[in-house]
């Protein structure tokens, strides 16, 4: 199974300097850490444009930027997070330790696994390159609804710089989901069977499959905008039968399941952290199992809950999809819970990323059943209360599960403990900031604070809302150059490791931090979702006689 | 000391409660939103009690099964419950039936238009503004980013907007109905609104349209119906632009 013609091989004996060898690697470990790194660049520039955005709305007005840069902000701002940070980030953690999990030497195809890193760094660059542009970036907002994105209404080249961008994504993402099937389905390790998988491995089939559904779909839209942009098509003009709801339509069927697929990769990293931390086995693994499935099936279906009113959608059928959906979520969390119930739980940093990430995101499931109601959704739909929703979901979820999945495999990945004081300090700075920015959106939201403003008339009243929230902003800002310094400090002066430095579960903990080039010089039997633990108790037992 | 960490298990997910609870919709002003308040506080009510429970449960699970320094001992190992893995699958689903049965008797009624509309307004929407014609008059306001829509409206009366875009795609939005409908090119949409109180209201536009988005307020003023047929008589006169 281990391909000993791969190319790496012969790179390793050349011995390349640091900087060729990164460009020229087709190690998954590498190519992770190059995700990391591009993920977490484009997560700091795409926060510094919130900050802007954030510092505009402080009070009513217009003082910092004026309305035009502010579109091209939120609009870069979303499509970055989205594209070029949280699923990267997945991707960054799926390279390093899906061939890890699986007691593989590495992925399927590592020379496409290289191929679709740097397709991706291209796209990220080609979206944002329309800021160099006399005409600006892309200004209709990530979801570019048509008839606004056409060229009529954004003749700007910021605009075909945002859909090549997007589309080289779409490629990048599809190839690389490819790839992760592949490696799962045909490179598993003796031993590793179906239902022994980390829950994390089983989060990246499911997310690859979606991936593998959806940004098609998207590509497609794209590839149509495109055409009707610069080809004089009509496929989504109104005035000679083309159809802007089509756009909506494609735009959602991708964008729906993309939020799961923004999601399940890091319900994965949680669910890996939360049995090490309190000791004890996940509770309910086949049930957890069966909710990540249901979760990618019904994500197919609820797409049009993003649509209600638009009047063209019917109401009750998507409303019904999106409330069943948040069962098989409901049922992780009561999984979550009994596995911490009546264990031992260690309060360390990774894990205390996991329980804000248990906190915020069951703010942000609750109040997504809320939007999943049409009549409410008519009453708050494209008010700050979908923008506090959608953060609760993604940074309160996403973002703070990264944090998590971080500080957690940093240690694997550097060879160096992060830094524990500087960890929790990030972490609190972090869920303080987090919450008076997000928090007063709801409220906000229900006042009638539309969505993609750059300024609001003083006497709606919204002021000392916006106020609060950009205030938190700023705590959230330090919070990450705390996280930033304790990274760099960590890496060159942290703790050695060692193995297993979190007495873990599962494969990864079974070789050196960093893993030598093939991964393994021995894996330990696998018999239980839990090999390295099996194996330790083992030795215990027989020294202990 | 066992009396205080009792309060703090209660204290953790307590302290929550108020934020749920606070955020609740504007006073609505039409009978259509009064349903839509007393649906939204159905949810808040029933999210409420959820979040308190659950994260009451991961609170005292934080602070009951926080490892003891020293204590090596390794927790007891369970990890299957097939009964109650059924039990948590199947109260959720209740709860969300119960909420989607709730949800469909409010759809039904905020969505069902007028047969017979005191005032029919058509509502077109361009970038950047709106232009509001009353229906079998020839009434017709316009508000742009410099000079805003005022428009007027009865209380008490059925009233009907139609929706049109000859641009982009808008969204015609009245904070305090509690409703929004997106203004479509291509798609004429319609809604009804029996407005009951009367008063100055904020209106907006909620879909993003391009670069003066935000320079699309209006306002409604709801008046007694003799204060409205006189207005709407007054401006029979000067024909257009408000």
């Amino acid at each position: 199974m281990a391909t000993v013609d791969s190319p790496a091989d012969f790179g390793i004996e050349r011995r390349r300097s640091g900087l060729v060898d990164y460009i020229t690697t087709t190690d998954h470990k590498k190519i992770g850490i190059l995700y990391l790194y591009t993920a977490v660049a484009f997560f700091l520039v795409a926060g510094a444009l919130a900050l802007v955005m954030r510092a505009e709305l402080a009070a009513p007005g217009l003082q910092v930027v004026d309305n035009q840069t502010y579109n091209e902000l939120f609009t870069m701002h979303g499509t970055a997070m989205m594209f070029f940070f949280v699923v990267p980030l997945a991707l960054a953690f799926a390279n390093y330790f899906v061939p890890l999990h699986i007691g593989a030497p590495d992925v399927a195809f590592p020379r496409l696994n290289a191929l679709t890193y740097w397709m991706f760094v291209l796209a990220g660059l080609t979206a944002f390159s329309g800021f160099a542009t006399s005409g600006g970036a892309a200004p209709f907002g990530w979801t570019g609804y048509v008839p606004l994105s056409e060229s009529t209404y954004s003749p700007s080249v910021g605009a075909d710089l945002w859909i090549m961008g997007l589309l080289l994504s779409g490629v990048s993402g599809t190839l690389g989901a490819v790839n992760f099937m592949a490696t799962i389905f045909g490179m598993r390790a003796p031993g590793m069977t179906m239902f022994r998988l980390p829950i994390f491995v089983w989060n990246i089939i499911v997310t690859s499959a979606l991936i593998m559904f959806t940004f098609p779909v998207l590509t497609a839209a794209l590839s149509m905008l495109f055409i009707d942009r610069n080809m004089g098509g009509h496929f989504f003009d109104p005035k000679v039968g083309g159809d802007p709801i089509l756009w909506q339509h494609l735009f959602w069927f991708f964008g729906h399941p993309e939020v799961y697929i923004a999601i399940l990769p890091f319900f994965g990293v949680v669910t890996e952290i939360i049995p090490v931390f309190s000791r004890k086995p996940l509770f309910g693994y086949r049930g957890f199992v069966f909710a990540t499935l249901l979760i990618g099936a019904y994500s197919f279906s609820v797409w049009a809950h993003h649509m209600f009113t638009t009047g063209a959608v019917d109401g009750p059928f998507f409303s019904a999809t999106s409330m069943l959906i948040a069962v098989p979520t409901g049922i992780k969390f009561f999984n979550w819970i009994a596995t911490m119930w009546r264990g031992k739980i260690r309060l360390r940093t990774p894990m205390l990323f996991c329980m804000g990430f248990l906190f915020m995101f069951l703010m942000g499931g609750i109040t997504g059943v809320f939007l999943a109601s049409p009549p409410i959704d008519f009453a708050v739909h494209d008010t700050y209360y979908v923008v506090g929703h959608m953060h609760y979901v993604l940074f309160g979820g996403s973002v703070f599960a990264i944090f998590a999945g971080i500080y957690y495999w940093a240690p694997k990945m550097f060879g160096r403990m992060m830094n524990e004081r500087l960890g929790k300090v990030h972490f609190w700075l972090m869920l303080l900031g987090f919450n008076v920015t997000f928090f007063p959106m709801f409220q906000l939201g229900l006042n009638g604070m539309v969505r993609r403003i750059a300024d609001y008339p003083a006497e709606t009243g919204f002021a000392p809302m916006n106020l609060l929230a950009s205030i938190g902003s700023a705590i959230i800002g330090l919070s990450v150059l705390v996280f930033v310094y304790n990274f760099f400090m960590s890496k060159r002066r942290g703790m050695p490791a060692g193995n297993d430095p979190w007495e873990g579960y599962t494969l990864e903990w079974a070789t050196t931090s960093p893993p030598p080039h093939h991964n393994f010089t021995r894996l330990p039997p696998i018999r239980s979702q839990q090999p390295v633990f099996d194996e330790t108790q083992q030795a215990q037992r027989e020294s202990r006689g | 000391m066992e009396m205080s960490q009792r309060g703090r298990k209660i204290l953790v997910p307590a302290a929550f409660l108020p934020l749920i609870v606070s955020a609740c919709t504007p006073e609505p002003i039409t009978s259509q939103g009064e349903q839509v308040s007393d649906l939204y506080t159905i949810f808040s009510v029933i999210a409420a009690v959820i979040f308190v429970v659950v994260a009451g449960l991961i609170g005292w699970s934080l602070i009951r099964y926080r490892a003891k320094p020293g204590d090596d001992e390794l927790p007891p190992q369970f990890h299957t419950n097939l009964k109650l893995e059924i039990t948590w699958f199947a109260i959720p689903q209740v709860i969300v039936i119960g909420l989607f049965i709730a949800t469909a008797f409010v759809l039904v009624d905020v969505n069902e238009e007028a047969d017979d509309p005191a005032v029919t307004v058509d509502v077109e929407a361009f970038q950047w503004g709106w232009r509001f014609g009353y229906s079998g008059t020839d009434v017709t306001i316009i508000g742009i980013p410099q000079d805003p829509a005022e428009i007027v409206l009865p209380v008490n009366e059925p009233i009907t907007f139609v929706l049109n875009s000859d641009d982009v795609v808008h969204a015609f939005y009245i904070p305090k109905f509690l409703n929004k409908r997106d203004v479509i090119p291509g798609k004429e949409n319609r809604f009804s609104v029996t407005i009951q109180e009367e008063g100055t209201y904020q209106g907006f536009c909620a879909e993003f349209c391009g670069l003066l988005h935000d320079r699309m307020p209006f306002t409604v003023q709801a008046v007694s119906s003799a204060s409205f047929e006189s207005w709407l008589e007054g401006q029979g006169d000067d024909d257009g632009d408000s």
